[in-house]
């Protein structure tokens, strides 16, 4: 495969495997009421880094699903809308945090032999 | 204006009416507070222009808007949209025939078959487009079929047919050739024939006036099977033997029209092609006549040849068919 082909097809299926975990990763930010832009900012602190076009989008999504409130806050320098979790949303995240650790093991397992089966096959 | 108004403008214009305005503010909010950190209102055009590329094009961004994306008929509602196409057509069709076997039958105005084609030709989109507006309002306002929730057995399941499925297109084209013939035949018995040229003057064909009531009547037989055909959806032994019979039915007629060519033309002192032309240069209206009595006789020659074939091709199946079964019959055993 070349490789501009081979890093599109990366790009296709990384996304696909990053868009399953946004909603945790974003449900586990907002305990506390932020607005789009420092959501963004605290993700990508963390490490994840999102782009804007694809969180607010969610939000709303995740908003007409019950997992957030919102509301538009004008006592900044501008007015911004706030998303908060709602109760709804805090068992959800329980529940998908726990998916999530038994899915990390899972995985952690599955590339551990594929890796040590690798070798094997090189040392063969 | 500025290129961020410009933007949430365009970003609008594809967004669901609803909330629309209230997006277009958040997203007014989130630019402004991104282009904060590239210097806020001290921000060159160059680096708004690099926010809003990074932002994504306006379609793109506004769509993600839509998480189920955006149908005229989406895909639940499809499969049964199709059904109810197929089924809206079949009436279509099925409604204009039989309207034209009725005209035939009673043939108290003399029916055009070109204009009963454009008439078809015209009802059909027209029925189209109706399901389409149906199904449209039904996926505007969420409207969705049961799906199969409820528990399946897997023993269920149909057996699987082993006969051999009918070719629709085949039939429904046979069928309407079939029609087309049938309702010139009885329309216009006495405009069958051919008209020379130059000239233009008309010779009827005095055989096929001959054997009209065979030729509707074969005509009509070929035009009931394919009916049954496509209502059965499979070939069976029954509608083989069916076939079989109105193949065999075609294969007399012809050979009549054949034979009553042939005597009429031997009765007008013509054998062959060479003869005819002869006659030609002696009496023009004649060799007219007599050459276009050889083209019918030379239609309906390749016509028996096709159907023969045919119709032996048919029994050759059947009987490898037959031969199969019993072999597998006695290996089941």
């Amino acid at each position: 495969m070349q490789t501009q082909e081979f890093d599109e097809l990366y790009g296709k299926v990384a996304q696909e495997l990053r868009r399953g975990i946004l909603v945790l990763a974003t449900l586990s930010q907002l305990k506390e009421a932020k607005y789009g832009y420092a959501l963004i900012s605290s993700l990508a602190e963390h490490g994840l880094e999102i782009e804007q076009g694809t969180l607010y989008p969610l939000l709303r999504r995740l908003e007409s699903q019950e997992l957030l409130q919102s509301e538009w806050n004008v006592d900044g320098s501008r007015p911004r809308r706030y998303y908060l979790i709602s109760p709804t949303g805090l068992e959800m995240l329980g529940a998908l945090t726990a998916e999530w650790r038994n899915l990390t093991t899972v995985m952690d397992r599955l590339l551990e032999i594929s890796s040590t089966e690798g070798e094997s096959h090189e040392s063969h | 204006m500025s290129l961020i108004e410009r933007y949430i403008y365009e970003v609008g214009k594809h967004l669901p009416r609803k909330n629309r305005a209230d997006i277009q503010e958040e997203l007014r909010s989130a630019l402004s507070d991104a282009l904060d950190d590239r210097g806020g209102e001290g921000a060159s055009q160059e680096e708004i222009r690099q926010l809003l590329q990074s932002f994504g094009p306006p379609k793109t961004v506004a769509a993600s808007y839509f998480p189920e994306g955006q149908y005229l008929i989406g895909p639940v509602l499809y499969p049964l949209f199709r059904m109810v196409v197929g089924i809206a057509v079949a009436a279509v069709i099925g409604a204009q025939l039989l309207a034209w076997g009725v005209g035939v039958i009673l043939a108290e105005a003399p029916i055009n078959p070109l204009e009963s084609a454009l008439g078809l030709l015209n009802s059909i989109p027209v029925a189209l487009g109706w399901v389409v507006i149906v199904f449209a309002i039904l996926e505007r306002y969420g409207v969705r079929p049961e799906l199969d929730d409820e528990p399946w057995d897997p023993e269920q399941l149909p057996q699987i047919s082993e006969e051999e499925p009918v070719k629709r297109g085949e039939r429904i084209a046979g069928m309407v050739v079939s029609t087309v013939i049938l309702a010139i035949l009885v329309a216009f018995p006495d405009k069958i024939g051919f008209v020379s040229y130059p000239g233009g003057q008309f010779f009827a064909n005095p055989v096929i006036a001959q054997y009209l009531g065979w030729i509707s009547f074969s005509l009509l037989a070929g035009i009931g099977l394919d009916v049954y055909l496509l209502w059965q959806g499979e070939w069976t032994t029954t509608s083989r033997i069916l076939k079989l019979a109105a193949n065999l039915l075609s294969i007399v007629v012809l050979a009549l029209l054949v034979q009553g060519h042939h005597a009429w033309l031997a009765a007008h002192g013509a054998g062959g092609f060479l003869s005819a032309v002869e006659q030609f240069s002696v009496d023009l209206d004649g060799g007219v006549q007599m050459i276009g009595m050889q083209a019918f006789r030379l239609a309906f020659v390749v016509a028996l040849v096709v159907t023969s074939i045919d119709t032996v091709v048919m029994l050759v199946r059947q009987v490898m068919a037959g031969l199969r079964k019993s072999t597998m019959g006695a290996a089941k055993v």
